[in-house]
C-alpha cells in the first residue's frame, strides 16, 4: 500500500515538474547524435546527388561508394536508432513516472556501446575498406572491424530494448489494470528491434570469420535472407515510431481526442506479428527461392498493408471529428479548421499525406512482374526517400518541435515555429522533386547505387541526365532543409527561453470502451510472431542450406 | 453469426482442387498450413454446432475428456507420413482429411477447451511439444524417404518446421509459467 501511494505521488510530481534532469539528459544525448547524423548524412546525400547528376566528380579519396555507405548507415542506422530510442525513452520517463535508476544506467551503457561500435565501423569506411553500402551483404566484404562495430551497435540496441522491458514490467506490477498508450508502442518497437536484429546478429557473426579469412567461403543466399529479415523490420520500426506520434500526440496538438485505444493496439500487435516476414519482398528477384514460395510471400507483404490502411483511416477520422467540433463544415471544408500554421501539426500531416503515394509504390513493388521492372533502379531509391525521408523523417521533425523543448526545459518560440513551417515546405518541395525524379528515371532504367557514367555516351543513359538534374536540385533544397532543421533543434536545445513545455499525450473520447486486458499478452504475441517467422523462413532456409552451392570467397570491389 | 458464411467460404475455397493441390505440392504447407487451417475452420464452426445440438455435446462430451481424446487421436493420425501419402493417392482418404480435421479435431477441441482444467491444458501442450520434437527428429534425421510423394528435402524442411513449432510451444509454456498472466495485469 505504501509503495503504491509513493508511486502515485511520484507520477504526479513527474507530471507537474516535467522530466527529471537525469532522464532528460538521456534523451538529449540521443537526439543530439540523431541530428548530427542527419547533418553529416544529408551533406553526403547532396554530394551523391551532385555526382549522379554529373555535376560533381568526387575525388578518389572520397569516392561515390564510400559516400553512399556512410550516407545509408548514418541515416538508416544511426538517425533511426538514436531518434527512436531518445523519443521512446522520454515517453517512458514521462508516462511511467521516471526511469528506474537501473534502466537509466542501461541506457547509458547502450549509448556508449553504440557510439563505440559506430566509431569502429566508421574507421574502415573512411579508409575505403568498407564500401559495402548499408546492406553490406556478401560476397562484397568489408574489413573485419566494420562488422565488429556493427555487433556493438546491435548489443547497444538490445541493452535499450531490455531496459524498456524492465521499466514497463515494473510499472505494470505497480499499476494493475492501467493502460498507457505510448508505452504500448514502445513495447512493440523494442520487441521488434530485438527480434528483428537477431537475424542480422547471426549473419554478422557468420561474416566475421569469413572477413578475417578463417573460413574461405560464405553462403550468400543465407546471408542475404538474414539481412533482409532485419533490414525490412528496421524500416518498419521507423514507421511504427512515426505512427505512434500520429496516434498519441498529433490529436492533442490539434485539440482532439485519440482514436480507439483497442484498435490502435490491434494495429501495433498486427505489425509486430507480421512484420519480419516482409523481408522477402526485397528478394523477389533473388535466385534459389521457388516461385510458389515467392507467391505466398506476396500475401505476407500485402498483409502488412492492412494495419497501414487502418492507420490512414483512423487519422483522417480524428482530423475530421476534431475539425467539425471546432465548427468545420461541408464535405471537405472542415480542413480549414486545422492548425496549419503549427509546425507540430503541419510536418506530421504532410508526412502522412506522403504515405499515400509511398504506400501505393510499395504495393507496386511487391508484385512480382512490376518488381522486375523497378528492382535495383532509382525507382527504389525514390520509394524509400518518400517513405523514410518524408513520412518518417518529417514526423520526427514535427515531434522535435515539442520533444526538444520538453527535454531542454525551454519553449518553442514563434520564430522557431515559423522557421519550422518554412523548413517543412522546403523539405516537402525538395523531397517531391528528388523522389519524383528518382522514381521516373528509375522507370527509364537508371540503376541504383551506381556512380555517374554515360556508358560511352549511350543514348539511353544520356536521356537520364535531365531527370538526374532535378534530383540534384531536390537534393540541394533538402540540404537547406537539413540546415534549417538542425538550427531549429540547436536553438530549442540551447538558446530558446526557459519555460515549461507539455508532453502532449491526447485523451481518449469520453465514451470510449475500456481497453481489454488481453492486448497486454506480449508473450503470446511474441510466440505468434516467432511461429509466423518460422513458417515463412523454414522452406527457403532449409533449401539454401541443404542444397547449398559452393559458397563465395570475399570480394573487394571499391 | 454472419461470420459463419466467411468460414464456410474459406472451407470451400481450401477444398477447390487447384488450391488444394497447390498447398499439397509442398510437404510442410500440406501438413502445417493446410491441415492447420482445416482444424481452425472446425474451431470456428463449433459455436454454430454447439447451438444447434446442445444435447449432443452435453451427452458425449460432458467433461471435455472424450473430445480431447478424439482430437489427439485424429491429429496423431495425420502426423504420420503414411496418411499424407494416402491422402494424395486416394480420393476417399483426401475426403476423409477434409472432413475429419474440422469436425473430428477442430470442433471437439473448441468444445472441450473450456471444460478441461488448466493443468490438463498445459499437459496437452506438453504432449504435443514432445510429439513435435519426436516428429522433427524423425523427419530430419531419417535416412530414407518416408513419403512416396515427397522428396527428402521436403521431409527435412517439415522436420525443422516441427522443431520450430515445438520451440514456440516451449516458449509459450515458459511464458505462462513465469508471468502467470492473471496476476500481473
Ligand atoms: C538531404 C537529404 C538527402 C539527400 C540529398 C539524399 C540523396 C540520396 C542519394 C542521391 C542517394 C543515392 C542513390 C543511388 O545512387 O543509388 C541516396 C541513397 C540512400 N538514401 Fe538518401 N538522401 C537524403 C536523405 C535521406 C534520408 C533522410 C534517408 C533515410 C531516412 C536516406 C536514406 C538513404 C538510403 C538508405 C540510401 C541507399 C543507400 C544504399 O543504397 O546502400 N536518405 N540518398
Ligand atoms: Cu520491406
Amino acid at each position: 500500500m505504501e509503495a503504491i501511494k509513493k508511486e502515485y505521488w511520484k507520477d504526479k510530481a513527474n507530471k507537474a515538474l516535467g522530466i527529471s534532469p537525469e532522464d532528460a539528459r538521456i534523451t538529449k544525448s540521443y537526439l543530439i547524435v540523431a541530428f548530427a547524423a542527419i547533418l553529416v548524412g544529408g551533406l553526403l546525400g547532396l554530394l551523391q546527388g551532385m555526382n549522379r547528376a554529373g555535376i560533381l566528380e568526387l575525388p578518389v579519396w572520397l569516392n561515390y561508394y564510400k559516400v553512399l555507405t556512410a550516407h545509408g548507415l548514418l541515416l538508416v542506422v544511426v538517425l533511426s536508432a538514436f531518434f527512436t530510442i531518445g523519443y521512446f525513452y522520454a515517453g517512458l520517463s514521462h508516462s511511467l513516472g521516471g526511469l528506474l535508476p537501473k534502466v537509466r544506467k542501461m541506457a547509458w551503457i547502450g549509448f556508449w556501446m553504440k557510439i563505440f561500435g559506430f566509431v569502429l565501423a566508421v574507421i574502415p569506411i573512411l579508409q575505403g575498406d568498407a564500401s559495402v553500402m548499408y546492406t553490406f551483404y556478401p560476397p562484397m566484404a568489408a574489413a573485419p572491424m566494420f562488422y565488429i562495430g556493427l555487433v556493438f551497435i546491435v548489443l547497444g540496441v538490445w541493452m535499450l530494448a531490455f531496459g524498456a522491458f524492465i521499466n514497463v514490467a515494473n510499472w505494470r506490477k505497480n499499476h494493475k489494470g492501467q493502460h498507457i498508450p505510448i508505452s504500448f508502442f514502445a513495447m512493440g518497437v523494442f520487441v521488434l528491434l530485438f527480434f528483428g536484429s537477431l537475424p542480422v546478429a547471426i549473419e554478422v557473426l557468420y561474416i566475421i570469420p569469413w572477413a578475417f579469412g578463417w573460413i574461405e567461403t560464405i553462403n550468400v543466399m543465407v546471408s542475404r535472407t538474414l539481412f533482409w529479415a532485419f533490414g525490412h523490420t528496421l524500416v518498419n520500426i521507423w514507421y511504427m515510431t512515426a505512427i505512434s506520434a500520429w496516434y498519441v500526440f498529433v490529436p492533442k496538438i490539434i485539440d482532439g481526442r485519440r482514436w480507439s485505444d483497442l484498435l490502435t493496439r490491434i494495429v501495433v500487435i498486427a505489425l509486430v506479428i507480421m512484420n519480419i516476414t516482409g523481408g522477402f519482398h526485397h528478394q523477389i528477384i533473388d535466385p534459389g527461392i521457388s516461385e510458389s514460395v515467392k507467391y505466398m510471400h506476396v500475401f505476407m507483404s500485402l498483409a502488412i498493408g492492412f494495419p497501414s490502411l487502418m492507420t490512414a483511416y483512423a487519422m483522417f477520422a480524428v482530423f475530421e471529428k476534431t475539425a467539425r467540433k471546432k465548427g468545420g463544415r461541408g464535405l471537405v471544408g472542415w480542413y480549414k479548421k486545422l492548425p496549419w500554421g503549427d509546425v507540430r501539426f503541419l510536418a506530421p500531416f504532410i508526412a502522412m499525406a506522403a504515405f499515400i503515394p509511398a504506400g501505393a509504390g510499395g504495393i507496386v513493388q511487391s508484385t512480382n512482374q512490376l518488381n522486375q521492372v523497378a528492382h535495383n533502379t532509382m525507382w527504389v531509391v525514390g520509394h524509400f526517400h518518400l517513405t523514410l525521408g518524408m513520412t518518417v523523417v518529417m514526423t520526427f521533425f514535427g515531434v522535435s518541435y515539442w520533444l526538444v523543448p520538453y527535454v531542454s526545459g525551454r519553449v518553442l518560440t514563434k520564430e522557431i515555429n515559423k522557421l519550422g513551417v518554412i523548413q517543412t515546405i522546403v523539405w516537402t518541395i525538395g523531397m517531391v522533386l528528388m523522389s519524383g525524379a528518382m522514381h521516373w528515371v528509375g522507370l527509364l532504367g537508371s540503376p541504383r547505387r551506381t556512380s555517374y557514367s554515360t556508358y560511352f555516351d549511350n543514348a539511353t543513359a544520356l536521356s537520364w541526365d535531365p531527370y538526374l538534374f532535378f534530383l540534384a536540385i531536390g537534393g540541394t533544397l533538402l540540404m537547406i532543409g537539413v540546415l534549417l532543421q538542425v538550427y531549429a533543434v540547436f536553438h530549442m536545445m540551447f538558446l530558446a527561453p526557459k519555460g515549461e513545455t507539455e508532453f502532449p499525450v491526447a485523451d481518449v473520447e469520453e465514451d470510449a470502451t475500456p481497453t481489454p486486458m488481453w492486448t497486454e499478452r506480449w508473450g503470446l504475441w511474441i510466440v505468434l510472431m516467432i511461429g509466423l517467422v518460422s513458417m515463412a523462413y523454414v522452406i527457403p532456409l532449409v533449401d539454401f542450406i541443404v542444397n547449398a552451392p559452393p559458397g563465395s570467397p570475399p570480394f573487394k570491389t571499391w | 453469426m454472419k461470420g459463419i458464411y466467411y468460414v464456410l467460404l474459406l472451407y470451400a475455397f481450401l477444398m477447390l482442387p487447384p488450391v488444394a493441390s497447390l498447398m499439397e505440392s509442398v510437404m510442410i504447407i500440406h501438413m502445417h498450413m493446410q491441415m492447420t487451417l482445416f482444424v481452425i475452420i472446425g474451431f470456428l464452426l463449433a459455436p454454430v454446432l454447439q447451438k444447434k445440438f446442445p444435447r449432443f455435446f452435453e451427452e458425449w462430451n460432458p467433461n471435455g475428456i472424450p473430445g480431447i481424446l478424439l482430437f489427439v487421436i485424429v491429429i496423431f493420425y495425420w502426423t504420420l507420413p503414411r496418411s499424407m501419402d494416402e491422402a494424395l493417392n486416394f480420393w476417399y482418404i483426401e475426403l476423409f482429411k477434409f472432413i475429419s480435421l474440422p469436425f473430428l479435431a477442430g470442433v471437439p477441441l473448441r468444445d472441450s477447451w473450456r471444460k478441461i482444467s488448466p493443468s490438463l491444458k498445459n499437459g496437452l501442450i506438453i504432449l504435443f511439444t514432445l510429439l513435435f520434437i519426436l516428429m522433427g527428429w524423425l523427419y530430419i534425421w531419417s535416412p530414407n524417404q518416408l513419403c512416396n510423394n515427397y522428396l527428402m528435402i521436403d521431409q527435412i524442411t517439415l522436420g525443422w518446421g516441427f522443431l520450430l513449432t515445438a520451440v514456440c510451444m516451449i516458449i509459450y509454456l515458459a511464458y505462462s509459467y513465469i508471468t502467470d498472466f492473471a496476476k500481473t495485469v
